[in-house]
């Protein structure tokens, strides 16, 4: 589904690379977490695999497509929940999905119903008419991450979508994500918390200044590096020392 | 053509819940319209549109003052006060009205003006019978220094003004002046050639006048430069370029708050979205544009200025207003680009405005300004926009009138929508 040889970015004016020759690859299907402190080069690695950052070096492919010469064609086929809000607070749920629903030219009955049906699956149709402005942070995630699901995505990139979230919209996504992966969606998410990863991905990949680290089923690497769990084997590959990023 | 149409019903949707935008855009051009236009309908008027009140103080009693007092009265813009409570005005009487500040202007006549001028004339005339060879005399006494007419002023009036009032004695003046020296040549005439026909010479010297026009459609009156003639589009096309704080707003909230990710990650030329926004922001300035013509030619008649003239050529006018708009949408895109947050872009877009209005003739006529803001002004596009509007309202132009300003406008506005694209090229590699 997804391959990644030797990517490299760096950042004008950074000191370091954001990515740093990166190699993995994903097979279809699955649940994918992609993990590290911060300033890793996660939301880095997704920009590139989601064609938001074209300037780079090293081979990717996404779905079996090279992104640079395929990037419009997979523009239809993922669905991108950003790490933030990208929806217009001034503009109504209803209004802001119909906007970005109408930008990928599906037609406005279909539209209509996929709307209604997933502002039904993610308990907010009734406030379709309200201001997203006004929505609650765990409404705003969820209102988020339906303008990403409005073209039928088969891969599904999540770029912290749990992030400041109330326990009850948490656990609503979360039980969005595996059902959507029952359906035979591919989902790839960088989370902070390890626990969700833990118990959601099918594998996890763990990078860390820009490089692979690790990369396993969770279960699997836990045993095989004997800690605790994931968050034990987190901090012991990537060190205790904090990484505060600017 | 969908996205297009999406894009703009979802600007639609932001402007119309976004009441300190749509005050910024309709209420602020308004308010400068009505204030600037009164502010200004003073200075705009001609000294011949005002009724001015002087105080006359006639020492002299005779033909001279008579006459001047007859002639400033005739031209119904002079009121003369020859009495305060009661009494009549004398010299130091009307230095302190004046030195006071309760007057402007009086008009002293001093004592023997009329006999002095009298005498003069008689002098001119013998003169002139003399060197023709007739010999009669009209009573006469050796000249002597003249006697002036003295016009004093309250110190804080304009020069101009002082200018426009010292012309239109000086007028009277002489006007009476060759009348007695006319009467007096034509009686000797008369009576040296016992010539009894009557032959108005002040008349015939009269016969070449002067007209004012101006060129024009003469299906409609062209109005002259006056403060509302003057201030509706030149504040309109300020409003207009005003717009570059809303677009400003709405790209940095846009790419800061996440949504222009969104736009850049959904397939399809970015272009269309892009045209969506700035179609919707034309479409704005344009409403706010006739919004303020119509403040022009209904509310200014109400507030007792005159209405609005707006030209014989509609769609010349719809045009050059078209591209006005693109280049204030456009602009407003560029700036919006080129800054990373509202509070970098918000002061620059705004200051760049007024820069761009006061050396562009907004605030005052191109032709007041000194010659290097003149200079300077080519960079300005509220020039050619108010130069290409006035073409239309005031010399009643055509297509061909509004053709250079419109080239400039149209292709300032796809430079700038070029750059604006550059910028975002680059922030995204």
């Amino acid at each position: 589904m997804i391959q990644v040889k030797n990517l490299f970015k760096q950042f004008k004016n950074a000191e370091h690379p954001s990515v740093n020759d990166l190699s993995f690859s994903f097979e279809a299907g699955k649940i994918v977490g992609l993990l590290g402190p911060n300033g890793a080069g996660k939301t880095t690695t997704i920009s590139i695999l989601c064609g938001l950052i074209k300037d780079y070096s090293g081979e990717v492919s996404v779905l079996g497509l090279p992104i640079q010469s395929n990037a419009e064609s997979l523009k239809m086929k993922l669905g991108i929940v950003p790490q933030q809000i990208a929806l217009y607070p001034g503009l109504s749920c209803i209004e802001n999905l119909k906007y970005f629903g109408s930008l990928y030219n599906i037609p406005a009955s279909t539209l209509h119903e996929k709307i209604r049906s997933l502002l039904q699956q993610f308990g907010l149709h009734e406030h379709a008419n309200k201001l997203i402005k006004d929505f609650s942070g765990g409404m705003k995630r969820r209102a988020n991450i339906i303008a990403s699901l409005l073209n039928n995505p088969g891969l599904l990139i999540l770029d912290e979508p749990t992030a400041g979230v109330d326990v009850h919209s948490r656990n609503m996504i979360l039980g969005f994500l595996k059902s959507y992966n029952e359906a035979g969606n591919s989902i790839i998410y960088t989370s902070h918390i390890l626990e969700e990863a833990e118990s959601l991905c099918d594998e996890v990949l763990i990078i860390d200044n820009g490089k692979k680290v690790v990369q396993g089923h969770p279960a699997k690497l836990v045993a095989e590096y004997q800690t605790e769990n994931l968050e034990g084997l987190f901090l012991k590959l990537t060190g205790y020392k904090l990484r505060d990023t600017l | 053509m969908k996205r297009i149409l999406a894009t703009y019903i979802k600007e639609w949707h932001l402007i119309r819940r976004d009441l300190g935008g749509l005050a910024l855009l309709f209420l602020m051009p308004i308010l400068l319209i009505v204030i600037m236009t009164l502010v200004q309908d003073g200075p705009f008027k001609d000294y011949k549109d005002h009724m001015f009140e002087a105080l006359f103080v006639d020492e002299d009693g005779g033909r001279v003052a008579n006459s001047m007092k007859e002639g400033l009265l005739e031209t119904k813009q002079f009121k003369l006060i020859e009495t305060i409570n009661n009494e009549v005005l004398t010299l130091s009487k009307a230095q302190s009205q004046i030195r006071s500040g309760n007057y402007k202007l009086a008009i002293i006549i001093p004592k023997g003006v009329s006999a002095e001028v009298v005498n003069n004339a008689n002098l001119v005339a013998n003169e002139i019978a003399r060197k023709m060879g007739m010999g009669a005399s009209l009573p006469h006494r050796e000249g002597r220094d003249s006697i002036q007419i003295h016009l004093m002023f309250d110190p804080v009036t304009k020069p101009d003004f002082r200018m426009a009032i010292m012309n239109a004695v000086d007028k009277f003046n002489t006007k009476i002046q060759s009348d007695i020296v006319l009467d007096r040549v034509s009686n000797i005439a008369k009576s040296e050639t016992a010539d009894t026909s009557s032959v108005d010479i002040a008349k015939l010297l009269h016969s070449v006048g002067i007209i004012e026009s101006m060129p024009g459609n003469k299906k409609q009156l062209l109005s002259k430069m006056n403060s509302v003639q003057h201030n509706v589009p030149a504040w309109a096309i300020f409003g207009m370029f005003f717009m570059v704080i809303v677009i400003c707003d709405n790209l940095i909230s846009e790419r800061t708050g996440g949504s222009w990710t969104r736009l850049k990650l959904i397939p399809g030329s970015f272009a269309h979205i892009l045209m969506g926004k700035v179609f919707f922001y034309i479409v704005l300035g344009i409403a706010q544009f006739y919004v303020m013509i119509l403040i022009g030619m209904y509310l200014m008649p109400l507030l007792k200025l005159p209405a609005l003239v707006v030209g014989n050529n509609p769609f010349a006018l719809f045009a050059m207003i078209f591209s006005i708009s693109a280049c204030a949408s456009t602009f407003g895109i560029l700036v919006g680009t080129l800054f990373s947050t509202t509070h970098q872009a918000l002061p620059v877009g705004a200051i760049s405005v007024v820069i761009l209005s006061a050396v562009g003739g907004v605030w005052v006529p191109i032709d007041v300004l000194p010659d290097s803001l003149k200079t300077i002004s080519i960079i300005s596009p509220m020039r050619y926009a108010l130069a290409g509007v006035n073409n239309i309202l005031l010399r009643d132009g055509g297509w061909m009138s509004i053709f250079q300003p419109l080239l400039i406008l149209l292709s300032g506005s796809m430079l700038t929508m070029f750059l604006a694209w550059m910028i975002e090229q680059r922030r995204s590699k």
